[in-house]
């Protein structure tokens, strides 16, 4: 069976005066936002947000838990964790022994967070921060001693850390972080 | 001999055109356009809830910010395409910004007759006769660039200005309809009540026509970005873009002149008497600062309204402005008829 031809029509043409209402209810809209401006612009170098526990920054191990499975440079898929081949001196018979230490490669991470999920003994950990910047891409490829310590986080020293909550009435609105922990 | 010059140069100084043009024309119309820039950018940025300038100096609100573009316009190295009309291409803008700004040399800021730029019997004819001349040097603009965007820019411009100058210079000239004079001074004077209550139809229509006419930011239908990459102003750089950019708000400033004269009062409050002070100075600064107040409602529109397709923004000018600007010529002729001015 062909298809029916259908005839399509235009909605009518409106008055000319029908627009009128929108007009009136955007210029009240827009000076109401001028007189009382609700904004929520973060001045980031001197205001940060202070992210929640749990957040995949950065990635730091705790070499006491790791126990040298290298699944994290296993499921990695962005190949940046890799395993690397130290001497140490086994505490049970106190003669040197190779051990596999896990390392990272930030130019390569891609902050999915599987290292620390797939982490049998809990010995990979996120920070809740990644503003930091390097001044050249070699620093970006973590040591094993770099690794091992959380990295410093400079914006905490000079910023104020903000939050943002959704309000009812304001949507989102700019608080200090104190103000909502006090909550 | 040396005299001779500075008496020379003086008299070219204090020739009342040449001062009015410089004082109000240019030095005012720089230091306006750099607030209203200024204040387009900030209350923008109230309404949707951003900060605007801020960095350059928190305490001025960022204003310095519009110093420190004008000087990086300034010093910005000027392109010049091999493919494009060297001597129209550098020309336009230049004669553009200069026409755009010339209507200020025609008209009065005071009823004192000794600070009148010209003979005041036909100042607002001259006056909207020459806001006319600055389009065609901005499609110029757009034919010596020789590129499709530009040429499409000329064109559009070529619409918009041929729908709005009409209706802006129609909804204008309804004042001198309903006080049965083309002097500017006259039409200020008639004013007991300010014509804007007499005829608001026709200062809507004229409003509504500056707006789009001057292409102000919402309603930039010849340089819209996100259709045409510039319009005619898409192979500049430099100090000829910036100029390209300033006639536009100099133009709005020469036509807020214009109606801050015929619709608002002109110095209305004030009585010009004699000497430079309250002859010239005091009613010139309010006839600037109803100008300027001017300027920063039609830069509120920016906040407010999206951008019109070309086909709309005509369709409006034909349907529904057009006839409001007959209908405030027709009201004028009626004030006229029964004596109300």
């Amino acid at each position: 069976m062909p298809a029916k031809p259908v005839v399509k029509r235009l909605p009518a043409r409106k008055g000319l005066f029908a627009g009128f209402k929108g007009n009136v209810d955007a210029i009240t809209i827009g000076l109401k936002y001028l007189v009382d401006p609700k904004r929520f612009t973060l001045i980031y170098p001197n205001e940060y947000i202070k992210l929640d526990p749990g957040y995949r920054g950065f990635i730091v191990l705790d070499p006491k838990k790791c126990i040298h499975c290298s699944s994290c440079a296993r499921i990695c898929p962005a190949a940046a964790m890799r395993m690397i081949k130290r001497m140490e001196e086994d505490p049970k018979t106190g003669k040197p022994k190779m051990k596999l230490w896990p390392v990272i490669n930030y130019q390569r991470c891609i902050f999915c967070g599987y290292c620390v999920d797939v982490c049998p003994t809990e010995a990979l950990y996120t920070v809740p921060y990644h503003d930091i910047v390097y001044e050249n891409m070699a620093e970006m490829d973590w040591s094993l001693e770099t690794f091992v310590k959380p990295p410093e986080h400079p914006t905490a020293k000079e910023g104020i850390p903000v939050k943002y909550i959704v309000d009812e009435e304001k949507g989102l609105v700019k608080v200090r972080a104190e103000e909502v922990e006090e909550k | 001999m040396m005299a001779g010059i500075i008496d020379l140069i003086l008299s070219i100084i204090f020739y009342p055109p040449i001062y009015q043009l410089v004082l109000v024309g240019l030095t005012g119309a720089l230091v306006v356009v750099i607030f209203i820039i200024w204040f387009e950018r900030k209350a923008t940025a109230r309404v949707q809830r951003r900060l605007g300038p801020y960095h350059i100096s928190p305490r001025l609100a960022g204003l310095p910010q519009l110093v420190a573009d004008l000087i990086r316009y300034a010093f910005q190295e000027v392109i010049i395409p091999k493919t494009v009309d060297k001597e129209l291409f550098v020309l336009a803008p230049i004669v553009a910004t200069v026409l755009s700004i010339l209507p200020i040399a025609v008209v009065p800021l005071t009823s004192n007759p000794a600070y009148w730029p010209i003979p005041m019997d036909y100042s607002m004819l001259v006056a909207l006769a020459l806001t006319t001349v600055s389009p065609i040097f901005l499609i110029v603009a757009g034919w010596a660039s020789n590129n499709k965007f530009s040429i499409i820019g000329g064109v559009r411009e070529a619409f918009v200005i041929t729908a709005y100058e009409l209706i802006a210079i129609m909804s204008i000239l309804s004042a001198s309809a309903a006080v049965l004079s083309f002097n500017l001074v006259d039409i200020v004077e008639a004013q007991r009540i300010w014509y804007i209550l007499l005829n608001p139809i026709a200062f809507l229509a004229a409003f509504l026509a500056v707006l789009m006419a001057t292409s102000g930011f919402p309603f930039e239908i010849p340089e819209s970005e996100n259709e045409v990459v510039a319009g005619p102003f898409t192979e500049y750089s430099g100090l000829l873009y910036g100029l390209n950019m300033g006639a536009a708000y100099m133009k709005r400033f020469a036509f807020s002149i214009l109606i801050a004269l015929v619709f608002l009062g002109g110095w209305s409050p004030f009585t010009p008497g004699e000497g430079i002070l309250s002859g010239y100075l005091i009613p010139s600064l309010i006839v600037v600062a109803k100008a300027t107040i001017l300027m920063m409602i039609f830069s509120l529109t920016r906040s407010i309204y999206g951008r019109f397709r070309l086909d709309q923004a005509l369709e409006g000018a034909w349907r529904l402005v057009f006839p409001m600007a007959v209908l405030g010529f027709g009201l004028a002729l009626l004030e006229a008829y029964l004596g109300v001015m």
